[in-house]
């Protein structure tokens, strides 16, 4: 992503700073999923590669001080706690990525079989439309907020597809003849119960959108 | 003028008045939907709304309310006694000052107005010189207690009819949250605007204060120089009672404000303000408060919220309440006053 000066940073509106700070984000989200399907494809070097970028990056930080600053000082009382409640939420979801990204980055781990490779590679082409669809949506806050709201219940829906592929993956884990105890399947259940704390996250979060738009929009 | 030539008991009833002047500053909240939007620095605020409260109250003290709860009131053979003006003053002060520490929200003017009756009453019986069917002036008596009934329900049918208006019209237009914080950032110098009116006619329709003054120009205390003189200290008075009291109340009720847009502050001020406005016109002393909590049900019901029918009940019950037990704590002390010859 293209680096912006602090100078031009503090020129920007907070639905502006808002924005580039969710394009960081799930720029960095995207490069965490494209990470894991590496790891299934048993690509270790671009796994690392992909896992460290998202650890290492920081340039969300200016983004998030800039975006403080200006929250502390604005006059809108009325919106000014759910604008933070907004930026923060998308803060965690960051965390969440880069927690994951920690924990994938122990162990090198190669998949059972071919079906539970495609397996998470479906899981990934959910989340990857779960985090596109995510930051959609809170592109829409400033401008639309009927449209996010709708984008939300296609986040929800797709959640709710992704959560029965999650079960399937879980209890096929469950069914390998493999030493419970052993580093590959404590990796694969964390890899999988990960993943779903970053969907659910992310579900949460299009329910508060919807909160939201509710809240805004009381007159519709 | 005639300072020096005055009574004790006039003089403590001028520093009473004054002081009460300073006590309707000191628990105005008005000001608390400007601060909670963050239209203005808290001190600015303080010192804008204590300036239009004084401005109010000395402006229109010359009749109006002032001249209806000072006079008028009266059937037209009777004046105030100073003793009647002070048991007047203890009475309404004391019920308030019970409800303050038992945590009842009462009004002062239902206090006032219930403590006149009451020592009108006892006088009236006492004296024997006045026919207590004509010792009240019941066609105002009547309108004042009408209007306690009317102000609050056309608060309300304000609100929720100029609240669906803008709504309709307005707000439901907005699509986005920029869009909404641009309109709302317009809306803000509209309710600075509202709140300064309301402001004014707040201090124009509390009679309490003034009206004892009144009282004493009415049966010869004063004169209408130093009444001027006086309620132009009441005026100060509440000025000082906002800016240097009524910032823990303001504060208070602002911080639970902070996610009301503007525009419904704007809305609620503007309708309690008009119907204040009108009171005033009428000459017919009302309560602030009820007109407030009437005009915030307004906004609930235009927003389909839920409202606190339970709590509201309890708080009904209190202001009719008000009226009777101020009647008797004021006939009572009255008697008092008679007992030792006072009156």
């Amino acid at each position: 992503m293209e680096e912006i000066s602090d100078k031009d940073l503090k020129k920007l509106s907070i639905d502006e700073l808002t924005h580039l700070f969710v394009d960081n984000i799930n720029e960095q989200n995207l490069i965490l999923i494209e990470g894991i399907e590496f790891l299934a494809d048993e690509k270790f070097d671009k796994f690392t590669q992909n896992l460290k970028y998202v650890i290492e990056t920081n340039t969300e930080v200016r983004i998030k001080k800039t975006f403080e600053s200006k929250i502390f000082k604005s006059k809108l009382m009325f919106s000014k706690a759910d604008r933070l409640k907004l930026f923060n939420k998308i803060n965690d979801i960051k965390n969440i990525g880069e927690y994951l990204a920690n924990r994938l980055l122990l162990y090198k781990v190669v998949f059972p079989d071919k079906e539970f490779k495609l397996q998470i590679i479906s899981i990934m082409k959910s989340l990857r439309i779960i985090s596109n669809d995510l930051a959609e949506a809170i592109k829409n806050i400033g401008t639309d907020l009927s449209k996010a709201h709708d984008i939300c219940e296609d986040i929800k829906e797709e959640r709710r597809k992704m959560r029965d592929e999650e079960w399937k993956l879980l209890n096929r884990l469950y069914n390998y003849d493999m030493d419970y105890l052993s580093r590959t399947f404590l990796y694969l259940k964390n890899l999988i119960e990960d993943i779903m704390m970053l969907a659910d996250h992310m579900k949460n979060f299009s329910e508060y959108i919807q909160f939201l738009a509710i809240k805004y929009l009381i007159f519709k | 003028m005639a300072v020096n030539t005055l009574s004790i008991l006039v003089i403590v009833l001028i520093i009473l008045a004054i002081a009460l002047a300073f006590s309707i500053g000191a628990n105005d909240e008005t000001l608390s939907t400007l601060v909670g939007a963050g239209v203005l620095k808290f001190s600015l605020a303080l010192l804008i709304g204590g300036i239009a409260v004084g401005a109010g109250m000395f402006s229109f003290s010359f009749a109006f309310v002032a001249k209806t709860v000072g006079a008028d009131l009266l059937g037209e053979a009777l004046v105030y006694t100073d003793f009647m003006l002070l048991t007047v003053l203890i009475s309404s002060i004391l019920w308030l000052i019970i409800g303050s520490f038992a945590g009842i929200p009462l009004s002062s003017t239902h206090s006032l107005v219930g403590s006149i009756v009451g020592v009108v009453f006892v006088y009236s019986f006492t004296q024997g010189v006045v026919n207590p069917a004509t010792a009240f002036n019941w066609a105002k008596l009547n309108n004042v207690i009408l209007g306690w009934f009317l102000s609050p329900a056309f608060g309300l049918i304000i609100t929720f009819s100029l609240f669906r208006i803008l709504a309709k019209t307005y707000l439901s237009r907005l699509k986005g949250l920029n869009q909404i914080e641009r309109s709302e950032k317009y809306f803000k110098w509209f309710l600075l605007v509202a709140v300064i009116f309301a402001e004014i006619w707040v201090g124009a329709n509390s009679g309490e204060a003034l009206g004892i003054l009144y009282g004493l120009l009415d049966n010869g205390s004063l004169n209408f120089e130093s009444y001027l003189l006086f309620a132009f200290f009441c005026g100060i008075s509440s000025c000082f009672g906002i800016y240097i009291a009524a910032r823990f109340v303001v504060r208070n009720l602002a911080s639970q404000m902070i996610n009301s847009r503007p525009s419904e502050g704007l809305i609620t001020q503007l309708s309690s303000a008009l119907i204040l406005m009108i009171a005033t016109l009428l000459s017919l002393p009302i309560s602030h408060s009820h007109v407030i909590v009437f005009c915030i049900i307004g906004m609930s019901l235009a927003q389909k919220k839920e409202i606190d029918y339970k709590g509201l009940g309890k708080m009904a019950m209190y202001w009719i309440l008000t009226f009777p037990i101020a009647a008797i704590v004021a006939g009572f002390i009255y008697l008092g006053f008679n007992s030792f010859g006072l009156t």
